[in-house]
C-alpha cells in the first residue's frame, strides 16, 4: 500500500518534470539559435536541415574574416559605425530614467506614506488614475509637445516623458507604508532636517525596493521602441531598438549579422539578468504591494 | 496648553514637507499625463496636421471618418479587429498556461529545481521586444527552424507553413512571438500569488484525504480566482498594447493588413501619414478600452484583498 503510494507519487513528479522541461526547451531554443546563427551566414541560417553547430570554415576560412557578423553588425547598414552610439544612448536613457524614477517615486512614496497633510488621498488618487493613460494613447499629443517645446531628438527628449512612472510611486508609498516611524522621529531628535531624513534614512534602507523599480524602469526604456521612433530621428539619437529596426529593415540585411547584432545588443540585459536575477524576478511584486 | 499648541504647529510644518516632497510627482503627471490626455481628446475633434499650421474644430468628424471609412485601406474597424484576435488569443493560453507551470512548479520539492525553471521561463522576458520578433522573423522564414521542427512534430515532410505569408499564420506568429516572450513573467506572477497562499490550507487538504487533483480544483483554484483575475486583465492590458512585434514583422516585409493592431495604426496615421487629429481620435478610442479593462483590474484587486485566508 504504501510502495503504490510513492510510486504514484513519483510517476507525478515524472510527468511533471517532462511538461517543465518541454516548456523549457520552447523558452531557451529561439535564444540559442540567436547565439549560434550569430556566428553563420544566411545561407546555414536558412539551411534544410538546420545544423545547430556553426561550420568551422566561419571561423578558419580566409575569406570571411573572423566574426564577420558581428563587424557588420556594428557597422551598420550605412557603415557609419553607430552601433556603439546606440549602445550608449540606450544606457544613458534607460539609467537616467531608472535613478529619476527611484528617486521621485520614492520621495513622493514617503511623502505619500508617512505624512499626514491635508489632501493627502486626492494626490494620492490623482496619481494613481494616471495608470489608466497608456502612453500609447498620449503619444501623439506627447510628440506635438515635444516638437513644440524643441525637445525633439535631442536625450532629454527621450528621457523626460518616463521620468517617473504612477506604478513606482505606488509600489514605494506601499513598501514604505511598513517603515518604522521611531527611525524617522529618533532621526528628527537627533537633528536631522526632513529631506536628510529622506536621504540618509529612507532611501538606504529601502534597497530591495529601489533594485526592483530600478531594474523594472531600466527594462522598459531599454525596450521602448514607440517614443524613440517618434522623438529621436537623428542618427546619432538612435537607440538600440531603433538601431535594431533600422537594420533589419533592408530587404538585403543578411541574417546572420542581424542575429549577431541582436546577440551583442543583449548582452547587457543579459549581464543583469544573471547578476541580479532575484530583483527581475521581484519585479512581479504586485501581489505584495497589493498586500499592504 | 501653550505645549500643545506647539507640537501642533511642529507637526503641521512637517506634515508640509509630506505635500512638498509629492510636488515634483505632482508637476510631472500634470504635463505628461493630465495635459496631454487633455489634449489628445482636444486633437481629436480637430482636423489638425503635422504640417501646416492652421486648423479648425470639426467636432466628431473624425470618429465618424473612422467608424465608416477606410482610412487609407487601413481602417479602425480592421485594427479592432486585429486587436481583438492578438488579445483573445495570445492572453487566454497564456495565462492556461502559466497558470499550470506556476501550479507545477510550486510542487516540486527542490528549491534548486524550481529557480532554475523560473529562471528559464523569464529569460525570454529579458530579451527587448525588437530581438524576439527578429529571432522569431528569421526562424519563421520558408527554409527556416520552425518549417523543419513542425515537420518533425506534425509528422509531415517538407511541407511550408507560409508562418509569415499566409494572413492567418501570419496573426499566428506574432501571438507565437509574443506568448514566447511573457509566459515567464506571467508563470511568475502566478507564482507570487500562489505563494501567500498559507501552505496550512494545503496541509489540511491533505490530512483530510484529497489527492492533488481534487486540491487544485477544490481548494487552490477558488482561493486563486482573485489572482487569476488580476494577471488575466494584466496580460489583456499588455496585449492591447502590442506594437513592436508587429511593427518589425511588417518591417521585414510581411503584410500589414492582418496585423495592423490600433497601436500600430496610430503611429502610422498619425506619425507616417500625419493625420494627428484622426489618430488622436483613435488614440481616445484605445484608451476608453484600456480605461473599461483597468477598471475591472481595480475591482479585482479591491476583491483580492477581501479574500482571507
Amino acid at each position: 500500500m504504501n510502495n503504490q503510494f510513492v510510486g504514484k507519487v513519483k510517476a507525478g513528479e515524472i510527468i511533471t518534470y517532462i511538461v517543465l522541461i518541454l516548456l523549457v526547451l520552447f523558452t531557451i531554443f529561439p535564444i540559442l539559435f540567436m547565439l549560434t546563427a550569430s556566428f553563420m551566414d544566411a545561407k546555414q541560417i536558412l539551411a534544410m536541415p538546420f545544423k545547430w553547430i556553426p561550420s568551422k570554415e566561419y571561423f578558419t576560412s580566409s575569406s570571411r574574416t573572423f566574426m564577420t557578423n558581428f563587424v557588420k553588425a556594428i557597422r551598420g547598414n550605412n557603415n557609419n559605425n553607430i552601433f556603439f552610439t546606440a549602445m550608449l544612448n540606450s544606457l544613458l536613457v534607460a539609467i537616467t530614467c531608472a535613478v529619476t524614477t527611484v528617486f521621485f517615486s520614492a520621495l513622493c512614496g514617503y511623502g505619500l506614506a508617512k505624512f499626514r497633510f491635508k489632501g493627502r488621498n486626492v494626490v494620492f488618487m490623482a496619481i494613481m488614475s494616471t495608470m489608466m493613460i497608456p502612453f500609447e494613447a498620449i503619444m501623439i499629443p506627447l510628440y506635438m509637445v515635444t516638437r513644440s517645446v524643441g525637445l525633439m531628438n535631442t536625450l532629454p527628449g527621450l528621457i523626460v516623458p518616463f521620468a517617473i512612472s504612477a506604478f513606482g510611486v505606488f509600489q514605494m508609498r506601499q513598501y514604505l507604508l511598513t517603515f518604522p516611524s521611531e527611525f524617522l522621529d529618533a532621526s528628527r531628535v537627533d537633528g536631522l532636517r526632513e529631506f536628510g531624513i529622506f536621504l540618509r534614512i529612507v532611501l538606504p534602507n529601502s534597497t530591495p525596493v529601489i533594485a526592483t523599480l530600478g531594474i523594472l524602469s531600466f527594462r522598459n526604456q531599454w525596450d521602448n521602441l514607440l517614443w524613440p521612433m517618434l522623438c529621436a530621428q537623428a542618427e546619432r539619437l538612435k537607440t538600440l531598438p531603433l538601431y535594431i529596426a533600422g537594420f533589419a529593415e533592408e530587404k538585403q540585411t543578411d541574417e546572420g549579422a542581424l542575429m549577431a547584432c541582436a546577440f551583442l545588443a543583449s548582452i547587457p540585459m543579459f549581464i543583469l539578468f544573471f547578476t541580479l536575477s532575484k530583483y527581475f524576478l521581484g519585479g512581479a511584486a504586485v501581489f505584495e504591494s497589493r498586500k499592504g | 496648553m501653550k505645549h500643545r499648541v506647539k507640537t501642533y504647529s511642529i507637526e503641521r510644518k512637517q506634515a508640509r514637507y509630506g505635500f512638498l516632497f509629492t510636488v515634483p510627482c505632482l508637476l510631472f503627471f500634470a504635463m505628461f499625463s493630465f495635459y496631454p490626455i487633455i489634449n489628445a481628446f482636444i486633437t481629436s475633434l480637430t482636423n489638425r496636421r503635422a504640417v501646416g499650421r492652421t486648423w479648425d474644430f470639426t467636432g466628431f468628424e473624425n470618429y465618424a471618418y473612422l467608424f465608416t471609412k477606410g482610412n487609407g485601406g487601413f481602417s479602425l474597424l480592421n485594427s479592432l479587429r486585429a486587436t481583438g484576435v492578438f488579445t483573445l488569443g495570445c492572453f487566454v493560453p497564456m495565462v492556461v498556461i502559466a497558470l499550470l507551470l506556476a501550479v507545477l512548479i510550486m510542487q516540486l520539492r527542490k528549491p534548486g529545481h524550481s529557480k532554475f525553471f523560473e529562471l528559464s521561463y523569464y529569460i525570454p522576458a529579458v530579451l527587448s521586444s525588437v530581438v524576439a520578433a527578429t529571432i522569431w522573423r528569421i526562424m519563421f522564414q520558408p527554409t527556416g527552424l520552425i518549417n523543419q521542427l513542425s515537420n518533425t512534430i506534425l509528422f509531415t515532410s517538407g511541407k511550408d507553413y507560409h508562418w509569415l505569408t499566409d494572413n492567418g499564420m501570419l496573426v499566428a506568429s506574432t501571438i507565437i512571438v509574443y506568448f514566447w516572450k511573457y509566459i515567464g513573467y506571467f508563470t511568475i506572477l502566478f507564482i507570487t500569488g500562489l505563494a501567500s497562499i498559507p501552505p496550512t490550507i494545503y496541509e489540511a487538504a491533505i490530512v483530510d484525504g484529497s489527492n492533488r487533483w481534487h486540491t487544485f480544483w477544490k481548494i487552490t483554484l477558488p482561493l486563486l480566482k482573485p489572482t487569476v483575475m488580476l494577471v488575466s486583465i494584466m496580460a489583456m492590458l499588455q496585449c492591447l498594447k502590442t506594437f513592436s512585434t508587429q511593427y518589425m514583422f511588417v518591417q521585414g516585409g510581411t503584410a500589414r493588413l492582418p496585423i495592423d493592431v490600433i497601436t500600430m495604426n496610430i503611429y502610422f496615421t498619425g506619425i507616417r501619414n500625419g493625420y494627428l487629429g484622426r489618430a488622436s481620435a483613435m488614440s481616445i478610442i484605445l484608451f476608453f478600452i484600456m480605461l473599461i479593462f483597468t477598471y475591472l483590474q481595480f475591482s479585482a484587486q479591491k476583491g483580492g484583498e477581501d479574500v482571507e485566508y
